[in-house]
């Protein structure tokens, strides 16, 4: 297994997921600000995107010309196998502490 | 209306981020950018949302995915380098073929640039040879030399020369000083060995001249030949001339008024490149001898130091500037009490003197750097225009390598691929001119050496410095007349250059091919006024009345024959009429001032003199208005003098017979009396005007005798007089001139203004009508098709031509606009107002000058628009 899944990465990833073909960069931020309560700038998106497409978690094409955005196409991603993967590996390892977790991690107390 | 307006993102940023990714691929980010600002704009003010995506901006070009985005674009590192060996490689058979295929304009461009270039050639080899001034001397660097500056009252003269008692003092009371030279250029003089003679010229040094300065003595020995008084020191060739193949060391030969001396040593003949110039040394110790015995005087070597110099040989590390801090003590010291006259001094580099500062008082050929930088600007004026030409040309043609250009960038092509691809083109062009403007340059070599003055110390041969300095002079004319064509050119955008559409704003570049057109018609124009005027000033000044005869008058030279037996012997010659003596050549120069007093003292004027005998007056035929001439008897005749009317005015005197009988003083005690009047002439050239002047008779002081001559058979009597000649002087030449070519000769200075006028002026018009050719036929090519179907529809050939001419006609009618009030006030304020007698301009030079312009300028344009309009209509109509 290649390469470490930062957090903010795996929110990529898994954001990207959920959007399937409408993924592009300003469809990822606005998604993460909403479910994430977080604002994170075009730029540090973009370079996130660039790095997990460089670990090969992540490829790109370019779609079709539309009216808005001035004519400009849109870059849309999608997970690769190697993604998934990744995405799968965390989740079993986060799993795996959830349920190895000595003490209720439920809120409510 | 606003709504629109604000729902743009702002420009500024969207540019920056452009220009910052290159050729990287930010579609995407772009798009990504402007939604999420129309995204902002629902919920927030505009100009908030503008700040958003300022920020945006900002933090895409700091991120870490442009950076990898521009890494991927960027080329790979060959790939856009200039010079790389296979890329230069094609350039180059690129620029051939492109110029084996344009052979017209390849030529025009190719012409005028060497016709350009040759001019600066000859300014490149002068200055590389200038720069190489006295570089051969092994201690060059520690060498200087003191200069000085009179400070009389209103000018402050600046001479080479120094008060030699300078060197002594230095010497005495300044350490760090190894060598001070004395040096006095006044050994001059005619010298005699065994009846051989011949003029040689020199200074008198300081026995360690040899140590300071780098002239190698081919016989004699370096330390001793230059210690005892009357010791010489020749140069090989003058030894030659002297002695010729025999030896030299020992011989004694004399040199009045020096008196007699034994060469010690002969020197080899010294470079061209050197400020000295001499051909015999003396040793200093002789004038010094002389100086004791009275035979040389100097009043006040504090304040008449002509001819004097004083070099300096300093120690390593010592300050110049500390040195002439002692210099200004010294002027301080000695010229304190003085009130008329204050001289200071300063130091000057051996490699400051040539080129360098304009001095008065030079101990050899001097070059200053006001001459040299008039010389450069005359240049410029000549490869500017033709720089500008090649541009001109170049763009103009545009249109037709568009389609190569657009193709190009489609294929690839980079920006600065296809201008460095100009660009070689250019400096190909511009090396097929080197050989060219090399050949030229060897042609007007000679004449530009014989042309100016000083040529004795000037060499143009072409070294391998001076060649490589013409390669890269090439180098940087092709450099820079390329730049703007290319530059334009690499500038095309490849949709329109493949349409063949000018993209170019037309209007600008119009107007900067006219302003090219004009400007150097007005130059050229420029230059044929001024042939013409100085030509005419010419004329006026050979045909002005003199106020005395010149014609059929011989001049011969005295030499050392007696004035009386010469007239005995020659009066019986046929052919002479009269013969009379003087110290001069009328019209000339004039050898001799006087201060003249009135015997009260009360008033002075300087009066120029000459010395004739009493035939020397009627024979000229001057007019004597009153009083008597000289009478024959020569004796009583030194007491007296005869006055020109411009004396009498001087010493207000009204009535030219009271003048008669007056005495007066020169100098201080010789008393004259005036005897005669005569009426005002030219005694010198035309530049002065006419002063004071008097006639004095001293047999002592005839140098020439004027004979006039039967004009019969000018040959054969002077042949007469030669053979009259030999039987007084055998061992001298008969040198004979007539007194109307030497007044001719006096003004010979206007023919080599002409030369220079006409020359620059050849070089000036062949640029601008080459410049001209080249936009004629390619606004002659483009319009082929337009004159075929004018033609067809009924215009006349008159009317073709008219319409192709007009336009180029306007531009010179401008040109000349500009021009002819420009030269005038150049020659009639500046240049003419050195001569005192001078012609008016009037509307005759303009108007010759103007003909000939356009003369030649129409024959360019008409020789195109005449073919054009000839021909067939259907050949040009018929292809599409």
């Amino acid at each position: 297994m290649k390469g470490y899944l930062g957090e903010f990465e795996e929110l990529v990833l898994l954001t990207i997921a959920s959007l399937n073909e409408e993924a592009y960069g300003v469809a990822i931020q606005q998604d993460i600000e909403k479910r994430a309560k977080r604002t994170i700038s075009i730029g540090a998106l973009h370079s996130t995107i660039t790095r997990l497409e460089e670990k090969g978690f992540l490829k790109s094409r370019m779609g079709d010309p539309t009216q808005e955005r001035g004519g400009r196409r849109k870059r849309i991603f999608k997970i690769t196998r190697e993604g998934k993967v990744a995405l799968n590996n965390c989740k079993a390892l986060r799993d795996e502490l959830w349920s190895l977790s000595k003490i209720n991690l439920s809120p409510g107390k | 209306m606003k709504d629109h307006y604000t729902r743009k993102p702002p420009g500024l940023p969207n540019k920056l981020l452009r220009w910052y990714c290159r050729n990287a691929n930010i579609e995407d980010l772009e798009g990504d950018l402007e939604e999420l600002f129309l995204l902002n704009l629902e919920h927030m003010p505009a100009r908030r949302a503008k700040m958003r995506y300022w920020k945006d901006v900002a933090s895409l070009i700091f991120s870490y995915a442009l950076k990898r985005r521009r890494e991927q674009a960027a080329f790979h590192v060959f790939s856009s380098t200039f010079f790389h060996p296979a890329m230069l490689k094609n350039y180059f058979v690129i620029a051939t073929r492109s110029l084996a295929r344009h052979k017209f304009f390849a030529a025009v461009n190719t012409i005028g640039l060497a016709v350009g270039m040759s001019i600066s050639l000859l300014l490149i080899a002068m200055l590389s040879f200038l720069w190489r001034y006295d570089d051969f001397h092994s201690r060059q660097d520690n060498i200087y030399r003191i200069i000085s500056t009179k400070h009389d009252g209103s000018r402050n003269e600046k001479f080479a020369s120094a008060p030699s008692l300078l060197a002594d003092k230095l010497k005495d009371e300044y350490a760090g000083i190894d060598q001070a030279i004395r040096i006095n250029a006044n050994l001059a003089g005619e010298a005699d060995y065994e009846g051989m003679r011949l003029p040689l010229n020199g200074y008198f040094v300081d026995a360690s001249f040899l140590d300071v300065f780098t002239f190698p003595l081919l016989k004699g020995n370096a330390r001793s030949a230059l210690t005892k008084p009357n010791a010489l020191l020749i140069t090989e060739t003058a030894s030659k001339k002297m002695f010729g193949q025999g030896d030299a060391l020992g011989k004694i030969i004399s040199m009045p008024p020096f008196g007699d001396f034994e060469i010690t040593g002969v020197l080899k003949d010294h470079p061209k490149n050197t400020h000295f110039h001499f051909e015999v040394l003396a040793s200093y110790q002789t004038l010094l001898s002389l100086q004791r015995e009275g035979k040389w005087k100097v009043e006040n070597p504090w304040k008449e130091f002509r001819n004097s110099y004083v070099y300096l040989l300093l120690q390593d590390g010592i300050e110049p500037e500390r040195l002439e801090n002692f210099l200004a003590d010294v002027s301080g010291e000695t010229y304190g009490s003085e009130d008329d006259l204050k001289v200071s001094f300063r130091l000057q580099a051996l490699n400051d003197i040539t080129p360098g500062e304009d001095l008065y008082n030079q101990i050899g050929p001097s070059w200053d750097y006001i001459s040299l930088s008039i010389f450069a600007c005359l240049t410029l004026m000549i490869l500017l225009p033709a720089c500008f030409n090649y541009a001109n040309i170049s763009i103009s043609r545009a249109l037709k390598r568009m389609k190569e250009i657009g193709l190009r960038k489609v294929m690839g092509g980079q920006r600065n691929q296809i201008f460095i691809q100009f660009i070689t083109e250019t400096v190909v062009i511009a090396f097929i001119a080197l050989v060219i403007a090399a050949g030229m340059f060897h042609f007007i070599r000679e004449q530009f050496l014989m042309l100016i003055v000083g040529s004795d110390a000037l060499e143009l041969n072409v070294d391998v410095r001076t060649a490589s300095y013409f390669v890269l002079f090439a180098l940087f004319v092709g450099l820079t007349s390329g730049l703007v064509p290319a530059l334009y050119l690499s500038k095309l955008t490849p949709i329109y250059a493949l349409k063949a559409k000018n993209t170019a704003r037309g209007f600008t570049s119009l107007n900067f091919r006219k302003f090219l057109v004009v400007s150097q018609f007005a130059l050229s124009l420029g230059f044929i006024m001024g042939v013409v005027v100085v030509l005419n000033q010419y004329r006026y000044t050979v045909s002005h009345d003199m106020g005395f005869n010149k014609e059929n008058i011989l001049d011969v030279e005295l030499q050392q024959t007696n004035p009386e037996i010469f007239r005995n012997e020659f009066s019986r010659l046929s052919s002479v009429q009269k013969i009379s003596m003087s110290s001069g050549v009328l019209g000339t120069t004039i050898s001799g001032r006087v201060m003249v007093k009135t015997p009260e003292k009360s008033d002075s004027a300087e009066v120029f003199q000459m010395f004739v005998d009493h035939q020397f007056i009627p024979n000229l035929g001057i007019d004597l208005v009153a009083g008597e001439n000289f009478s024959p008897d020569s004796r009583s005749n030194q007491r007296f003098v005869i006055v020109n009317e411009e004396f009498l005015k001087a010493f207000r005197i009204t009535d030219p017979r009271a003048a008669a009988g007056q005495t007066f003083l020169l100098g201080n005690s010789q008393e004259v009396t005036v005897i005669g009047v005569v009426r005002n002439f030219h005694y010198m050239d035309l530049s002065e005007p006419v002063k004071s002047f008097f006639f004095r008779c001293d047999p002592a002081e005839f140098r020439f005798a004027n004979i006039k001559v039967g004009s019969a058979n000018i040959f054969s009597s002077i042949s007469e007089m030669e053979s009259t000649w030999k039987t007084l002087a055998p061992n001298q030449r008969f040198t004979a001139r007539f007194f109307e070519d030497e007044i001719e000769e006096t003004y010979s200075f206007y023919f080599s203004m002409v030369k220079i006028c006409g020359f620059l002026g050849f070089l000036a018009i062949t640029i601008s009508c080459l410049g001209l050719l080249g936009m004629v036929v390619f606004t002659v090519e483009n319009r082929v098709k337009e004159i075929g179907i004018r033609k067809v529809m009924g215009a006349s050939e008159i009317n073709v031509i008219y319409l192709l001419s007009k336009h180029f006609a306007n531009l010179m009618l401008v040109a000349a606009l500009i021009a002819v009030p420009v030269t005038w006030m150049f020659f009639e304020k500046v240049y003419l107002r050195v001569y005192f007698y001078r012609i008016n301009i009037g509307f005759t030079e303009p108007r010759l000058s103007l003909l000939f312009m356009m003369f030649i300028g129409l024959a360019t344009i008409l020789s195109q628009t005449m073919r054009a309009a000839k021909a067939n209509p259907v050949d040009s109509l018929r292809s599409e």
